[in-house]
């Protein structure tokens, strides 16, 4: 009996469905050879154990819990240590880029100085006056297509989170994790209209963009999912409200 | 290493020539956009239990089926970001908020104000006006926001009134937000019946549900109103005058203060068809009397316990006058009932279809904050044998296993309210308990027996069974 000929026959029958009978030579190969009745027997068991296992449903929520925690996972991933050497060839090239920026924006510096000639002069060094009050800075790179005047700034001491800090809150009151993002349900608008005349300078929120979903049944057997936003400007509402003038004649 | 210093070194010669004096600024352009420093941004935070309520108030929701994996019932879930307006007494602040009706009750609603300069200032929310759907806060330390002009009157057809409101600026973590403005002109004026303005109608460009809250600023940089809503392409803003007027009643009450309710829906004659009248009782002289006079408003139909089924209103009466003011239409009818307020009592003039001749009806309003919710909650809930949580004051959704496991608790009802001055929460039953069972019953197979003196609920909180007895609620 060969080996070889034997691990054909094992693909063989490793092929066959549970019920299927397998070929003549099959049959009379395993009439001799011991060794093959007995991966025989256990491949029959095994496939009826795995046969007599009932359907496995995924929960209602598969897909999403997969998903953020897809998302979580990838956002977490910089900070492990097979990730090393690609975080090096990226710390590598920010730097060059860092580099280039900085001697670009000393050149500029430089002829500024020149052609203005009243903060420095022509030959010597570049000599700084002193530092004045504070000046704006921070401000956010917006979109490029805005098209605003700024009439309020954002000074260097201002608190970059906004939610208060509540001495009544109970202590197990926690932040919503926000690691995950996922744009794929994010609704709230940009503006980038010309018909915009103005805005103040951006201030920061404490909240995350990502959708939440949530999945109701309505007692008749009607389940669906519906998407919540996490955060909402002006009335996205929810739940439609009486405060309409008069509505729908109700009083 | 010394390629990283010297890039260190740039950046510092750099950053240190950024703080060079800034050029003087240009001239002020004449189309310059007005500061407007009473206009402020709210922060209005929900958590889990507060958005089960929301969606329990908003969806055909009974149970919850699945959760996404971040959901927790007490940390924060929702933000809203919406305009408010600085009153000129240095601390009551007043907003629109959309989702405030879940905030009536115990727990602190949870509050951000955002001055015009971007500092974060502390506040109080003190309550809900009915009315007009504003919320009052109070701001912790006075004038801390530059005072600015609320101005009362007048409003005239073709102003122009610049709307702010704040808006996203980024589509990434952190979420920044400004305020923006819009341009736009004044297009109608409504009347109010008793004199003033009850709103005025501005058209602009892109406006949108976000524009909702925003606050009416006129060029002078004076407050105006507050958007209300949107009616087609335009906004209708509610005039500072009823802004004012709200304020004043939720800080007389230091509470949240419902609209006037009296129980019923109609329809105002001038809108009904000839045939809609007669449908309801009215003889056809009578009828074609009533048409012609184009008065009152239709009663089509009448909430069971009600203030308009304890006067004996009936649908096909027409309420002709209101302590004497006659009523044209479906608005005139709102406006004094609203001037009434909750809790008082009104003369109607009534015309009844069996009745010759009008008859004065006294009617004590009561007050509710959402009629629909109401009227559409007892639908959705209806009592059986004359027991429902909803009578006890008891708002719930029913949890799944799979979803009770993951918000760490067990399955059973989860309370999403408790109304306050109910024997319910007298007994100590509060939002985020899991009802398990009712009279040792689990919930599901509950049915009361005939007139219970007291229901024993046996809740889950924090983990820890308890038991809570309520007594039943006479009507």
């Amino acid at each position: 009996m060969s080996k070889n000929n034997c691990e054909l026959i094992r693909r063989e029958l490793d092929e066959l469905m549970l019920n299927e009978a397998y070929s003549a030579s099959v049959a009379e190969h395993l009439r001799d050879c011991a060794e093959c009745r007995e991966f025989q027997d256990k491949q029959k068991k095994l496939r009826q154990m795995v046969g007599s296992l009932g359907t496995v449903a995924a929960p209602p929520d598969f897909d999403f819990r997969l998903r953020a925690r897809l998302a979580n996972e990838a956002s977490g991933a910089g900070s492990t240590f097979h990730y090393w050497p690609v975080v090096r060839r990226a710390l590598a090239v920010a730097t060059v880029l860092l580099i280039l920026a900085s001697a670009g924006i000393l050149v500029r510096n430089v002829m500024n100085g020149r052609a203005g000639g009243d903060v420095a002069s022509k030959e010597g060094p570049i000599v700084l006056p002193p530092s004045p009050e504070p000046v704006p800075i921070k401000t956010p790179v917006l979109p490029d297509n805005l098209d605003h005047k700024v009439i309020a700034t954002i000074r260097e001491n201002q608190p970059q989170v906004v939610k208060a800090e509540r001495s009544s809150q109970p202590s197990y009151k926690v932040r919503r994790p926000m690691a995950a993002i996922d744009f794929s349900n994010e609704r709230a608008e940009v503006i980038t209209g010309t018909e915009l005349i103005g805005a103040s300078a951006a201030f920061p929120i404490d909240a995350s963009l990502q959708s939440f979903k949530v999945s109701l049944d309505d007692g008749r057997g009607n389940a669906r999912t519906i998407s919540v936003p996490t955060i909402s400007f002006g009335s996205q509402r929810i739940v439609q409200g009486a405060n309409q003038f008069a509505p729908k004649r109700v009083w | 290493m010394s390629v990283v210093m010297l890039a260190s070194a740039l950046l510092c010669q750099s950053a240190a020539t950024a703080q060079t004096p800034a050029p003087p600024a240009k001239a002020t352009s004449p189309d310059k956009v007005p500061s407007a420093p009473q206009v402020v941004t709210i922060i209005h935070r929900l958590n889990g239990l507060k958005m089960f309520r929301l969606l329990l108030r908003s969806e055909q929701v009974q149970s919850i089926d699945a959760l996404d994996s971040t959901f927790s019932l007490m940390d924060d879930v929702h933000t809203n970001v919406i305009a408010g307006v600085a009153m000129d007494d240095g601390e009551t602040i007043a907003a629109w908020l959309p989702e405030a009706e879940v905030e009536f009750g115990p727990n602190d609603p949870d509050v951000t104000v955002i001055g015009p300069d971007g500092k974060q200032v502390a506040a109080r929310y003190v309550g809900l006006d009915g009315v007009t759907g504003l919320s009052i806060l109070r701001l912790e330390n006075r004038n801390v926001i530059a005072a600015g002009t609320v101005k009362d009157e007048p409003i005239n057809t073709g102003d122009t009134v610049l709307l702010f409101r704040p808006e996203p600026v980024t589509k990434t973590r952190p979420v920044l937000a400004r305020m923006g403005v819009l341009r736009g002109r004044v297009q109608r004026v409504v009347a109010a019946p008793s004199g003033g303005v009850a709103r005025f109608k501005v058209s602009a460009p892109r406006l949108s549900q976000t524009n909702i809250g925003g606050v009416a600023v006129n060029p002078a940089g004076e407050t105006v109103g507050i958007v209300d809503g949107l009616e087609g392409s335009e906004a209708s803003i509610l005039p500072v005058a009823l802004i004012k007027r709200a304020a004043q009643r939720v800080l007389e009450r230091q509470a949240s203060v419902p609209r006037p309710w009296l129980g019923v829906k109609g329809e105002a004659v001038s809108a009904l068809k000839f045939d809609d009248i007669v449908n309801h009782g009215w003889e056809l002289n009578r009828a074609a009397a009533l048409a012609g006079k184009h008065r009152g408003i239709m009663l089509t139909s009448i909430v069971p316990g009600s203030p308009a089924e304890r006067a004996a209103l009936r649908a096909g009466d027409v309420i002709l006058k209101v302590d004497d003011k006659d009523i044209q239409n479906a608005d005139d009818f709102t406006w004094w009932l609203e001037q009434a307020g909750p809790s008082s009592s009104v003369e109607f003039t009534v015309a009844r279809p069996d009745r010759p001749a009008e008859e004065p009806l006294n009617v004590k309003l009561s007050g509710k904050f959402d009629a629909n919710w109401n009227v559409n909650a007892w639908a959705r809930f209806p009592s059986t044998k004359g027991f429902s949580l909803m009578e006890q004051g008891i708002e719930t959704i029913a949890l799944k296993p799979f979803v009770a496991a993951q918000l760490g608790t067990t399955a059973g009802l989860l309370v999403v309210y408790v109304e306050p001055a109910t024997a319910a929460f007298e007994a100590g039953l509060q939002a985020g308990d899991v009802i398990q069972s009712i009279d040792g019953k689990p919930v599901a197979a509950f049915n009361p027996t005939t007139q219970s003196d007291s229901f024993t609920f046996e809740v889950v909180r924090k983990k820890q069974k308890l038991v809570v007895k309520v007594a039943a609620k006479k009507n």
